[in-house]
């Protein structure tokens, strides 16, 4: 029992992790039909820049963490603006645009190691201490994620819902000739996804770097699971993306107590197979 | 007369071919004019030159005496120059009072969104009896009140209309064809695209022919031509082409 409900919790803990990376990938992949595979560097950078704001400056973890979202941010709209904007009317964008933004991955992870080295570094938690959730000891800042995850994905839904800004963004993804004889400006509206998306990797690199170690490839298992969990939602529905990424925490904090480490992948991406071949539109998308 | 639109020997096309030659026409401050012509000759090419969708090669535009001719829409909505496409889809995801509320996009039009929201409503009792519906499950008739409906909410200063009652039963027309008469009379100047010319005649002041891109005709409605001799004009074009 005790082990079950410790399972559960680490599979929270995942699915938290995930759904704040993968709402980062689908918000790209509506607004602009791009899927950004720098995704997870730009998770690595906001790691790397908080606990360089945090520790070597010393200005203490919150204003690291803060930094590291904004900075991922500015570097995700930077990368719009130079691997992805100018291939927006070419007929291969999808095709072209996975090139450059896997370049713009390898380019980001050799920056990382030329600037901070391959030594392993760590953030201090945000909270001290250690709390029980479900008879289950975690640390507080694993908690703090449990709970920061839920909160920001309401956020940005209620953005994308609810304000006409965060609309423009829906809007664009679905027609960007009648958005733009709505006033809406198409290039700011791919800016500002392409920045929102970064940003909420960045936030959620900054948050890891207190629980994993921080290093150049740091991104690319997170960004792995980010994929398989938008096909598991289906690509483009922000519920159903956020469900599909606890489902895949809890499948794989299963998989880990079932079958150990070494077999999880394997498993998942065997899933993520079936998935595609039998509900191509997500488990939880029509038909 | 101040002039609300003017646009001398405008070219554009798409890539290599070229679908208006030299195109001139102008509004006059107060009026309303039609557009009409055989398919394909640059009716929709022109609007969309006007609001900044397709860049000009050639000629100029001036809105309310300013140059726009190489603004994008952003601005050119701002300006209130407002363009409902042909066959507008708008956003198949976005239920019918969320898409209407994102039409008050701009600051101006933001400012006076609650007012208009109202009159689109009164102007189309339909929308304001499915306002949580999906755009995208919208019938022909009710897709044109939306976007109608969206072009309001941008508060025009002068309105396009693209084929407006295009695949619509006569009953469907009739009743767009009176919402499109009372937003002519609360004062919004028109530019209406259609295939039914004695429609256009009852709605603006002038029409314009367009055909191979270029104005051919100018027609008053002041002394309009008879049924005869538009059908004459019309089947008479199209045979030639
Ligand atoms: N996006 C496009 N790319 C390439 N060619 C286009 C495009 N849109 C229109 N055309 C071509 O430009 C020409 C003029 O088209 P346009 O839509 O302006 O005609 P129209 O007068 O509005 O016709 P209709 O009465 O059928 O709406 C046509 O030959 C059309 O095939
Ligand atoms: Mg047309």
């Amino acid at each position: 029992m005790d082990a079950l409900l410790a399972t559960l919790v680490s599979g929270l803990v995942l699915g938290s992790l995930y759904a704040l990376m993968s709402s980062g990938l689908s918000l790209v992949w509506t607004t602009l039909g791009v899927f950004n595979f720098s995704h997870g560097a730009l998770m690595m950078v906001g790691a790397f820049v908080a606990w360089t704001v945090s520790e070597i400056l010393g200005l203490g973890p919150v204003t690291g963490i803060l930094s590291g979202t904004l900075a991922a941010g500015l570097i995700g709209i930077i990368i719009e603006r130079l691997l992805v904007r100018p291939f927006y009317s070419n007929r291969n964008m999808l095709l072209i645009t996975a090139m450059t933004t896997l370049a713009a991955m390898v380019i980001l992870e050799r920056g990382a190691q030329m600037i901070w080295g391959a030594r392993l570094k760590q953030l201090p938690r945000l909270i001290p201490g250690e709390v029980q959730i479900l008879g289950t000891t975690i640390s507080a800042h694993e908690a703090l994620l449990i709970v920061l995850a839920p909160l920001i994905l309401v956020a940005l839904w209620r953005f994308t819902v609810m304000t006409n800004r965060g609309r423009s963004l829906r809007a664009v993804g679905q027609n960007q000739d009648s958005a733009a004889l709505l006033g809406i400006d198409v290039p700011v509206a791919f800016a500002l996804a392409f920045g929102i998306s970064a940003a909420l990797a960045g936030l959620t690199g900054a948050l890891l770097g207190s629980i994993r170690f921080i290093t150049p490839t740091m991104g690319s298992e997170p960004l792995t699971k980010a994929m398989i969990v938008v096909i598991f939602g289906g690509l483009g529905n922000l519920g159903a993306t956020a469900g599909a990424a606890y489902l895949i925490g809890f499948i794989e904090a299963f998989l880990i107590f079932g079958l150990g480490l070494y077999w999880t992948p394997f498993v998942l991406f065997l899933l993520m197979i079936l998935v595609l071949l039998f509900r191509p539109n997500g488990v939880f998308g029509g038909k | 007369m101040r002039r609300l639109l003017d646009i001398i020997g405008l070219q554009a096309g798409y890539g290599a071919s070229r679908v208006l030659n030299d195109l001139s026409l102008h509004i006059d401050e107060g009026e309303s004019i039609g557009l009409f012509g055989p398919n394909g000759h640059g009716k929709s090419t022109l609007l969309k030159a006007i609001s900044g969708l397709l860049r000009p090669t050639a000629g100029s535009i001036a809105f309310d005496g300013k140059d726009i001719t190489t603004q994008r829409p952003p601005s050119i909505v701002a300006a209130g120059l407002i363009h409902a496409p042909q066959g507008n889809t708008l956003f198949g995801n976005m239920r019918i009072a969320e898409t209407l509320e994102l039409a008050a996009f701009s600051k101006r039009a933001k400012a006076e969104a609650g007012r208009h929201l109202e009159e689109v409503y009164a102007l189309f009792p339909r929308l304001a009896e499915r306002k949580q519906q999906f755009a995208r499950t919208l019938s022909g008739g009710e897709r044109q009140m939306l976007s109608i409906g969206c072009a309001l909410m941008c508060a025009p200063r002068l309105l396009m209309l693209d084929e407006p009652t295009l695949g619509l039963s006569p009953r469907l027309k009739e009743e767009l064809a009176a919402a499109i008469a009372k937003i002519s009379k609360t004062g919004v100047p028109l530019i209406v695209v259609e295939q039914d010319v004695e429609f256009l005649l009852s709605l603006t002041d002038r029409l314009y022919m367009i055909e191979h891109g270029e104005v051919v005709r100018e027609i008053s409605s002041a002394n309009a031509p008879d049924h005869e001799e538009v059908m004459r004009l019309y089947f008479g074009a199209e045979g030639a082409h």
